[in-house]
């Protein structure tokens, strides 16, 4: 059905910059965040008959992007010589490098990939990509009082990592 | 301070909060409230302020040709569920919003001889507008004279032909949700005006099976229940003439 890829071409171009930013956001690193986006499309095109409408699709497409980028996570865990930078190491010499392909400030970038998943997710889908709380409770299939807290308790803990606040 | 009250401050600092006079009692009234105010602001300022990421054009190109070398892989699509129903209005929206404004702005030609602004230049049109100049944009096979295997069953009118509206999918929509599905009913006030547009275009006898409000209002219509013709016709109802047929 020739219409199908049509439209799902369009929607593609529609939001392949917002799915590569909160891709390269959650992973640090631009190939890899670019083979996230691929795989996101790829879902988003076989599982297009799930898609019910309940949301907005950009959401919906948010959620299969943040899934895809844990996938990724967790397969690079189970092989330890190809782990991804999910907490940077400052004394790691490629860190710079990983750092500076994501577009963030170094110091914000290590104070993002200090904190635990569940705040720098939060953090990164609301503060950075701006999405409302309704939509990232949405996309993390969280409650929204749940996804509130995160955001809060991340950015204290960004403000204890960049040295703006003491550990209290 | 307790947990709620670091939410208040954060809540404050975002904007967030309902009302402000009891956060704004407790940042004047705590050196400590302050500070974690100010700090909130700061870091909140810090990743506002990030610039957006994108992927470069040679990015973009890679991510289109590899995504679309997998997907020509992948089985025939089925015949759309009621998902892609909603997913065609997404795009056609998303396309004619796009189109109208490359239109209004010039950089996109309109009209020209009969049959020559098939999607696929509409599409690449477009993709250009709207992307400024992507490399890799897929050809596409959606042609507005096409529909089912009879050509002859198949009219168009210009309007259609210059309408990057995906109607075949439409079409086959319309047939899958038919079944088992009662014709709509319409408002008294509009029923008049349906009957009479149907029965100008020779349709009085086609059950009316679904309307779309996209650039404009259409009236999916089929033949009767009794009837075997599977033909779906799109009339835009304003102006009361087919736009489209597909059987």
């Amino acid at each position: 059905m020739s219409g199908d890829r049509d439209a799902f071409d369009t929607i593609m171009r529609s939001h392949e910059d917002r799915v590569f930013s909160v891709c390269l956001r959650i992973l640090g690193d631009r190939e890899r965040a670019r083979d996230a986006t691929q795989d996101t499309f790829l879902t988003v095109f076989r599982k297009a008959d799930q898609f019910e409408g309940r949301s907005a699709i950009g959401t919906w497409i948010y959620r299969i992007a943040v899934n895809v980028c844990y996938d990724q996570i967790r397969r690079a865990k189970r092989r330890p010589s190809e782990s991804l930078p999910d907490h940077f190491d400052p004394s790691d010499p490629a860190a710079d490098a990983a750092l500076e392909s994501a577009a963030l400030r170094p110091e914000i970038e290590r104070a993002l990939a200090a904190l635990a998943p569940e705040f720098r997710n939060a953090v990164i889908l609301s503060d950075l990509e701006g999405l409302s709380l309704p939509d990232i409770a949405e996309v993390l299939d969280v409650p929204i009082g749940t996804v509130k807290s995160r955001v809060f308790r991340g950015r204290r803990l960004l403000a204890v990592q960049l040295g703006n606040r003491n550990t209290s | 301070m307790h947990k709620h009250d670091l939410d208040l401050i954060a809540s404050l600092a975002d904007g967030s909060v309902d009302d402000e006079t009891e956060a704004r009692a407790l940042v004047e009234s705590c050196v400590e409230c302050r500070a974690e105010y100010q700090s909130q602001l700061t870091v909140l300022e810090l990743l506002t302020s990030t610039p957006s990421v994108m992927m470069s054009d040679l990015e973009k190109a890679a991510l289109h040709r590899d995504l679309w070398t997998e997907l020509r892989s992948e089985p025939a699509a089925k015949t759309p569920g009621a998902s892609w129903y909603r997913w065609a209005y997404v795009a056609a929206g998303l396309l004619v919003t796009v189109g109208l404004a490359g239109v209004l702005s010039g950089q996109i030609p309109f009209g020209g001889a009969a049959g020559s602004d098939t999607f696929a230049e509409i599409s690449s049109g477009l993709d250009q507008f709207a992307a400024d100049g992507l490399e890799d944009a897929p050809s596409s096979e959606f042609d507005s004279t096409s529909g089912g295997g009879d050509d002859s069953a198949v009219t168009t009118t210009a309007a259609a032909e210059s309408l990057p509206l995906p109607f075949p999918a439409l079409a086959d929509q319309a047939r899958a949700s038919r079944e088992g599905a009662e014709a709509t009913t319409q408002e008294e006030s509009e029923k008049d005006e349906i009957d009479q547009c149907l029965e100008r275009l020779d349709l009085a006898d086609h059950v009316v099976v679904d309307e779309l409000e996209l650039d404009r209002r259409y009236l999916v219509v089929m033949a009767g229940d009794d009837a075997p013709d599977q033909t779906v016709t799109f009339v835009a109802l304003n102006e009361c003439e087919i736009v489209y047929t597909d059987g």
